[in-house]
């Protein structure tokens, strides 16, 4: 079964909570990477990134979630994570960015109270 | 059992690259590999299709051709272009200062193939780029 692609951004208090669906790929990394860009640029010391949705993420996706990362880490910020999906989790893994400037959480409630 | 094979060509464009995954997970299926080593090929091969989308062509039209020869103990893919090329020694797999997106993705992508499939290998000229990658296939199990 093919997910359809979607990112859907909401605010949890003042933390912006970036829910994405469908897979992670070459073709749909450039909308992933233009909303991340636009909320790293809005100053936010913390933005939640929710993968309980993706069912495939490969290398285009990681480099620009580690790019995300890496910006706000600049600014002394940090991006979470939400993962469950083994192979998903298996990527970052594998990527070794999870130890990084990215954490990683099974729930969102956990990304969102750290 | 004699090997079969199963082509695929797609233009190196990113919309097809999701094409591809489909059909090595049928193939893959078919084999009876379990869940998880289809997941592993599905990413080192959508790896190798979109080394070939981002690095072989530049803004030249181009095509990307997938086969998937299915052997008795193993599944065998051949990721062909017919592009540029690219020394794989620049690529980098970890984001140090200097490196750029695409070489780290290129870098990222590369060690994914290495890790996932049983074995894998690289060759790349001026006239092109070819990535040969197999995954062994799950024994057989016999019925009591």
């Amino acid at each position: 079964m093919v997910i359809e692609f979607s990112i859907n951004v909401e605010n949890a208090g003042d933390v912006p909570f970036v829910k994405v669906s469908g897979e992670i790929d070459v073709y749909t990394c450039p909308k992933l990477h233009k909303v991340l860009t636009e909320i790293v640029a809005s100053g936010s010391p913390k933005v939640v990134l929710d993968l309980e949705n993706v069912h495939y993420i490969d290398s285009t996706g990681l480099g620009t979630i580690a790019h995300a990362a890496r910006t706000l880490s600049k600014s002394d910020g940090h991006l979470n994570v939400v993962c469950n999906r083994p192979q998903v989790r298996k990527i970052f893994e594998i990527s070794g960015l999870s130890s990084k400037n990215i954490s990683l959480f099974d729930e969102a409630a956990k990304a969102l109270a750290v | 059992m004699t090997s079969q094979t199963v082509c695929i060509q797609i233009p190196a464009i990113s919309d097809f690259v999701g094409v591809v995954r489909l059909a090595v997970s049928g193939v893959a299926s078919r084999m009876q590999f379990s869940l998880d080593d289809i997941e592993d090929i599905k990413v080192a091969v959508s790896e190798a299709c979109t080394n070939a989308v981002q690095h072989a062509y530049g803004s030249v039209n181009g095509f990307i051709d997938v086969e998937m020869i299915l052997h008795s103990d193993k599944l065998e893919i051949v990721v062909r272009d017919s592009g540029k090329g690219f020394d794989p020694d620049n690529a980098v797999s970890d984001k140090k200062d200097g490196a750029n997106n695409e070489l780290f993705g290129l870098g990222l992508g590369l060690t994914f193939i290495k890790t996932l499939m049983d074995f894998s290998e690289i060759k790349s000229t001026s006239s092109g780029t070819v990535v040969r990658m197999v995954k062994n296939a799950p024994p057989v199990s016999i019925p009591a």
